[in-house]
Formats: structure tokens, C-alpha cells, sequence
């Protein structure tokens, strides 16, 4: 039953790609040439981890959701421009230390949320303001730049094969992982027994807190992550890197079948929430449709995709 | 429920903070203890608290709103074309009123008939808003005056009008929430939907209600916002969404529905109000502006939570 609706969902949204890509290459006709389909996902690939951590703290249940995946982006990027220019580390050391920022930022709303039991909602709308603060603060409201060493500009700047390095080697790979550990693993499994019932997980002896708390650790490290594929791509560290982005993330995680009080979604939905958006968003930009209409559009589609579920779901039960 | 020595310190928690705040920033800032910067900080916060005081009854029934801020600049766009088209203020308060109940309507409509979780409804919304702004406004800065005295920083016997504003708003909506039936209902919806409805309050019709109210008050709040600002941009109206939540649950009232009270909302705005006013006085960097604010939101929400652990079925409802 829930696994038909969950086929549906994925169905649905493969056919809305098709349409959209057909209309798009209407509107324009350099829609469809591979260099434009290929150039696309470098843009997709920070947007797609976002995307992850938000759908992973979503499906964890209890009104999970995190407001300041964006900020989170902001201040990893920060401690990452620091790491490589101020401290002069090796770019790909300050990488790590950026991956680890966004670890203990996810791990910050994790005690908030669990230990304080806090709800995420107001959890992470402080540290929304907070980190957000802390990176102009840091960074003095400047961007840093200047860590082009070691060959770092090849994580955003290269393609392989005409694919964008960050997207074959960075999210694709991430994403199947994340697919793996979610069907393949206990704790990926144990993930939706918490987001379906914390109370019959509970009894069922898995440690919600415990859970919950590593999902927010994860969707940490992923926006650090993508604030380390965002810095080599733009070749630059700005302290408000990811600002406004928690919008997008929670749009394509939504869109792409993550129920907002958990328990129900796929990664695949997800990558393909992502996909969608990528195609609306590069075909407006190739139609010479502004970055502001954009973000309009892609509210209307975040508000009809729950509309749309909402309906397919209670056609179904009848 | 007993109420533990805690929570009973959880209601003179603010009004103790408060008067730390204005101890610490009359001793940093010679300018901060006096009538005219406190008439500034009324004139300044005076929209926002009447956004906080209609999101207060969508948080109280269990909701929630982050489209207010851009909804405020659209009608602020309106108002201030309608203005500079040489109309009565009059008209356009009322023009105001309108389309701030519509674009609130809109957002009661998403939740009640097509059942969006509030979160997803008014954040798919508030980039709709933005959108729309952005298309108004056409890289065409609109300035503009205050609407009317009333409405103004214009001040009678030193205390500015725009002060009556928001005591009959409070005034009108605590009779509202705390002696009409219309109230009891909004209580009962938001500590539990489902017995609410089996009751027999009729939750849709009440839900979609606050959400209209909401939109009333941000049309209201608009058109004291042009008067204040002076100019209406694409980004107009962005900064109030977050502030005028924050103002709600640092009050008090739980974001889990069904408890908290407008005159809470009161106290948590004028704490942080005050909070920003001082720190501008005491010579803080801007920079360091979100950071204070954020700390504020967790410490207060903290302290509430932490008052009211005794009560643990209600950390395991859902949200939103």
C-alpha cells in the first residue's frame, strides 16, 4: 500500500520531468543541447545536498526541520575561507574542517532539539539568526577568497567525461549512499519506524533521541559539504553563502515526496524533487525569465506538490 | 497540573529581564533612559507588534506564519501607489485592510480546505509574495509619507498616536481571545484539534478566521510601515517575518498550540525591541545584531521548555 503510493510518487514526478524538459526546449532551443543539460547540474549539485539533509531531518518525524541548513552553509563556508586563507592550511585540510563545522552546527540543533527538547522549528529558527551572524561576524561581512592551491578549483571547476566533477563525484555518489543506508541498514530503516511513531519505536526498543540526533548531525555535514563544492566552484568564500537556500531545500525534499511530519519519503524522490527544480530553474533562466520569478514559481510548486499529494492520498483511501 | 516553582518564575522571567536589559543599556548609553528614544522605539516597533499580535492567535491554535513579512510589502507597494495617486488616507486604509485579509485568506484557504501543513502553505507563500513584490515594484523605488497622523511617529504631548493603534489592537484581540466563545474555541483547536472538532467548534472556519485577522492586522501594519520607512522596495517588509515569531515565543506562547496570550506577545516584543534599540545605543557592530536576537529566541524558548517538562505528552505531537 505505502510502498504503490511511493511507486506513484517517483512515476509522477519521471513524467513531470519529461513535460517540463519538452516545454522548456520550446521555449528555447539551446535547452536541449548536452552542454546546457550538463552545465545545469553544477548548479544542482550544492542545491542537492541541501536538499538531502533536509529530506533525512524531515523523515525523522516530530516536527523535524531545519531552518538553518542555510546558515549552517554560510558559517562552514566561513570556517573554511578562515582555515585556507587566514590559517593558510591546505585547501582540502580546510575542507575538512569545514565538513566538521557543519557537524557540530547539526549537532548544536541536535541538543537543542533532543537534549532541551526544544521544537526543531523554533530550534533552528534561532540558529538560523545565529549562525548566520556568527559568519558575518567571523568574516567581518567580507568575502575571502584567494585559496585556489592545490588543485582545489578541480572539485568545481572540472568535468569528466562533460559531466561536472561535484556532480559525478560528490552527489551522485553521496546520493547512492544515502539510498543504501536508508533500505540497506538498520539505522536507515529504524529512521522510519521514528519518523512513522516515536512513541511505537520507542517500544519497539530503537533509541529515537539517538536517531533524530544523527540525522541532524548528517544534514550538519552535508551543508558543510556543500559549502566546500560551493567555495571551489565560485572559487570564493562569501559569509552568506547560503542564504535563503533553506527555502529550496525544503521545496525539492517536499516535491519530491518527503512528508513533512515524516516517515514517508524516498532519496530517489528527492533526487528527483531535484531534478525537476534544476529544470524549471535553468529553463526559465535560458527563457530570460529573472532569478526572482524563480523563487515565486518554485513556491507555487512547493504549495500545489502537497496540495496534489493530499489529493492522490485521499482519493486512495477511499 | 501543579505548576512548579519554575514555571510560576517562567511569568516574572520577562518583566525581570526586561528591566535588566534597560538597567544594562541606561548604564552603557546616557541617550537610551530618555522620553524621546522610548517614543522612537513605540514608533519603530509598531507595526511589527501588530503582526505579532494576529500571528500570536495563529501559533496560539497551532499554526504558523512566515509569509507575513513579504505580505507586508506587497500592501505597502499598494498603499503607497494608491498614495502618491493623490487618494484619501481613508481609502487607502481600507484598500489596505482588503488586500492584507486576502493575502491572509489565501494562506487560511491553503490550510483549511486544502489541508497544507501551515509550515509548508505560508513558506510556499511568502515566495510567492516576494515574487509578486518583485513584480510591482519593476526596479521603481516607491517613497512615500505617512498615511495620517494616526498612523505616524506624530507625536501628542510627546507620546506617539501611532501608540493608540496598537493598545486598542491589543485591547481588541485579548477581549477577543480571552471573553468570546470565538477565543475559548481557538484554545481549545490549538491544545487539540481533534477533540476541538468532535466538540463541535467548527475548527475550519475558526482556523481560517485567525489567518484573515492576521492578514487584517498586516494590511494595518503596512500602512503604518511606508509612513516609517519612507520607500518600498523588492526586499520591503522581509526583516519582519522572523522578528514578528520571535516576539511571540519569546513571550511565551508555545508554539505547540493551545496556550500563551496576546499580552505575553506584548512582553516579548518590547524585549526585544528594546534589545535592538540598545545595542544600536551601546555602540554594538550590526553584525553582531542576529546573533543577539538568536540567542534571545533559544535562551527565552529554553527556559519555558525546560518549566514545562512535567508535561511530556505534548513534546511528542507532531508540529506541523
Amino acid at each position: 500500500m505505502n510502498r504503490l503510493s511511493l511507486t506513484d510518487r517517483r512515476l509522477f514526478l519521471v513524467v513531470l520531468i519529461v513535460l517540463l524538459g519538452v516545454v522548456m526546449s520550446f521555449l528555447s532551443p539551446y535547452f536541449l543541447r548536452a552542454e546546457n543539460l550538463l552545465s545545469m547540474t553544477q548548479y544542482g549539485a550544492v542545491l542537492g545536498l541541501l536538499a538531502l539533509g533536509q529530506a533525512f531531518v524531515i523523515l525523522g518525524g516530530g516536527g523535524g526541520i531545519d531552518l538553518s541548513i542555510g546558515s549552517t552553509m554560510s558559517l562552514s563556508t566561513v570556517a573554511f575561507g578562515l582555515t585556507a586563507v587566514n590559517l593558510g592550511l591546505d585547501p582540502w585540510l580546510a575542507a575538512v574542517v569545514a565538513i566538521a563545522a557543519g557537524a557540530v552546527l547539526g549537532a548544536a540543533n541536535a541538543f537543542l532539539i533532543n537534549v532541551l527538547r526544544l521544537p526543531p522549528l523554533i530550534a533552528t529558527l534561532g540558529t538560523l539568526y545565529l549562525y548566520s551572524s556568527l559568519a558575518l561576524v567571523l568574516s567581518g561581512g567580507v568575502d575571502i577568497n584567494g585559496f585556489d592551491r592545490s588543485g582545489f578549483a578541480y572539485l568545481g571547476q572540472s568535468k569528466v567525461a562533460g559531466i561536472p566533477f561535484q556532480v559525478l563525484f560528490v552527489l551522485v555518489p553521496v546520493f547512492i549512499l544515502a539510498a543504501l543506508y536508508m533500505v540497506r541498514t538498520r539505522q536507515g530503516r529504524q529512521i522510519y519506524e521514528v519518523g512513522n511513531g516515536s512513541i511505537t519505536a520507542a517500544l519497539a526498543g530503537v533509541h529515537v533521541r539517538r536517531v533524530r540526533t544523527s540525522l541532524y548531525v548528517y544534514s550538519g555535514m552535508l551543508a558543510g559539504l556543500a559549502a566546500v563544492v560551493n567555495a571551489s566552484w565560485l572559487l570564493n568564500a562569501k559569509p552568506t553563502a547560503g542564504a535563503g537556500m533553506e527555502l529550496q531545500a525544503i521545496t525539492i525534499a517536499v516535491l519530491g515526496g518527503v512528508v513533512i511530519t515524516g516517515g514517508v519519503g524516498t532519496v530517489l524522490g528527492t533526487f528527483l524533487g531535484l531534478t525537476v527544480v534544476i529544470v524549471l530553474n535553468s529553463g526559465l533562466q535560458l527563457a530570460g525569465v529573472g532569478n526572482t520569478w524563480q523563487i515565486g514559481l518554485l513556491g507555487a510548486v512547493l504549495v500545489g506538490s502537497v496540495v496534489l499529494n493530499n489529493i492522490v492520498g485521499r482519493r486512495r483511501t477511499r | 497540573m501543579p505548576e512548579s516553582a519554575l514555571s510560576r518564575a517562567r511569568l516574572f522571567l520577562l518583566p525581570a529581564l526586561l528591566i535588566a536589559e534597560i538597567i544594562v543599556f541606561a548604564s552603557l548609553s546616557p541617550r537610551f533612559l530618555t522620553a524621546d528614544n522610548f517614543a522612537n522605539i513605540v514608533i519603530n516597533a509598531s507595526d511589527l507588534a501588530l503582526i505579532a499580535a494576529g500571528l500570536t492567535l495563529v501559533i496560539i491554535l497551532g499554526g504558523i506564519d512566515v509569509s507575513t513579512g513579504y505580505a507586508v510589502g506587497v500592501v505597502a507597494w499598494i498603499a503607497a501607489k494608491l498614495m502618491s495617486a493623490g487618494q484619501p488616507a481613508i481609502v487607502v486604509v481600507l484598500v489596505s485592510l482588503v488586500a492584507g485579509a486576502l493575502l491572509g485568506s489565501i494562506n487560511g484557504l491553503l490550510t483549511t480546505v486544502a489541508k497544507v501543513p501551515p509550515i509548508i502553505a505560508t513558506l510556499g507563500m511568502a515566495a510567492v509574495f516576494q515574487t509578486v513584490l518583485f513584480g510591482l515594484w519593476n526596479s521603481n523605488d516607491l517613497f512615500a509619507t505617512p498615511v495620517a497622523p494616526l498612523l505616524s511617529g506624530q507625536r501628542f504631548l510627546g507620546v506617539p498616536m501611532v501608540l493608540a493603534i496598537v493598545i486598542v489592537v491589543y485591547a481588541l484581540l485579548w477581549w477577543l481571545s480571552r471573553k468570546r466563545r470565538f477565543g475559548r474555541n481557538v484554545y481549545a483547536i490549538g491544545s487539540n484539534p481533534e477533540a476541538a472538532s468532535l466538540s463541535g467548534i467548527r475548527s475550519r472556519l475558526v482556523v481560517f478566521a485567525c489567518y484573515a485577522i492576521l492578514g487584517l492586522l498586516v494590511g494595518l501594519a503596512a500602512t503604518i510601515y511606508i509612513g516609517r520607512v519612507g520607500v518600498v522596495q523588492a526586499s520591503t517588509g522581509n526583516e519582519l517575518t522572523l522578528l514578528a515569531i520571535a516576539a511571540v515565543v519569546v513571550g511565551g506562547t508555545s508554539i505547540l498550540g493551545g496556550e500563551g496570550s496576546v499580552l505575553r506577545t506584548l512582553g516579548g516584543l518590547a524585549f526585544i525591541v528594546v534589545l535592538q534599540n540598545g545595542i544600536v545605543l551601546a555602540g554594538v557592530p550590526p553584525l553582531w545584531n542576529g546573533l543577539i536576537i538568536g540567542l534571545t529566541i533559544l535562551l527565552a524558548v529554553s527556559v519555558d521548555v525546560l518549566a514545562k517538562r512535567g508535561d511530556s505528552r505534548k513534546l511528542f505531537r507532531r508540529l506541523a
